[in-house]
């Protein structure tokens, strides 16, 4: 079982190379935006998605991209779908 | 009211477009058809999802909310006008296809293409968002006779740009985009 630092490391891999506002991404807490704080163009959170599918070798679905706008938010469906 | 998108294709070709997933992720089944049925599918995949995304834009100005669910917004391309639905909701969309970017733009009714394509030296995000509102802004004051001093651009905590003039909120829609070495600002 991953700790919840772990996943916030593997998560922060992940966008990283997306992110367009370092200092926001510095100070990234579970409540940080990735359009909102962190800048990433919208055209990238698929990107992200795709991301974090290889990394946790997971499938989200439609209704858990909806959701997928936060730190937090992205943490919450990997940590239900590693369960599953 | 109106909503815009640019994407600049130099960098869209950075993305997973060839991925089978990314495909799936973004477009319907007869939308993934257009897209492999068309001889330019790194076209076809970017004007469809600029459409979607200045179509979203327009939607949360209506009924302001957050949410990523680009598949749910459905383009059809098969006739003049372009649309897309969302839900019960038809948007009519324009697009400017060029070698370097694709910019669409969302409206109520069927419309001219109002957006001003600028091109950006730098790729800050800061400095992008910076141009394009100052560029909006100066157009605004330009045409409503405003002192640009007394206009401002606030974005609400869902994103959506409003102009204010000496504090006050004005009834002028108007739309930011930016992507890699392009902007673009739309005013209704």
């Amino acid at each position: 079982m991953m700790t919840k630092d772990e996943l916030i490391d593997k998560l922060k891999g992940i966008i990283a190379p997306y992110v367009q506002d370092e200092a926001a991404f510095k100070a990234l807490t579970e409540d940080t935006d990735f359009v909102k704080d962190l800048k990433i163009n919208s055209a990238n959170l698929v990107d992200i998605i795709l991301d974090i599918e290889d990394e946790f070798d997971i499938i989200l679905e439609n209704d858990d991209m909806e959701q997928m706008l936060t730190v937090k938010s992205a943490m919450a469906i990997v940590t239900g779908k590693l369960k599953d | 009211m109106v909503g815009n998108d640019i994407v600049d294709l130099q960098e869209a070709r950075q993305s997973r477009w060839e991925d089978p997933r990314f495909l799936d992720k973004l477009f319907t089944v007869e939308e993934q058809q257009y897209i492999k049925a068309t001889r330019d599918s790194f076209t076809a995949i970017w004007h469809l999802w600029s459409m979607k995304e200045a179509a979203y834009k327009l939607h949360v100005q209506q009924y302001p909310c957050r949410f990523y669910a680009p598949k749910a917004f459905v383009c059809h391309c098969e006739s003049s006008p372009h649309r897309v639905h969302y839900g019960a909701f038809v948007y009519y969309t324009t697009t400017k296809i060029t070698a370097h970017y694709i910019l669409s733009e969302a409206r109520c009714q069927t419309a001219k293409m109002s957006s001003v394509c600028l091109p950006l030296v730098r790729t800050a995000h800061e400095f992008q968002s910076q141009k394009t509102r100052r560029q909006l802004l100066d157009e605004v004051a330009k045409i409503y006779g405003f002192t640009s001093t007394g206009l401002t651009l606030k974005t609400t905590e869902l994103g959506v740009p409003k102009l204010y003039y000496n504090a006050k909120p004005l009834d002028i829609g108007v739309s930011l985009t930016h992507h890699g070495r392009y902007g673009a600002y739309a005013i209704s």
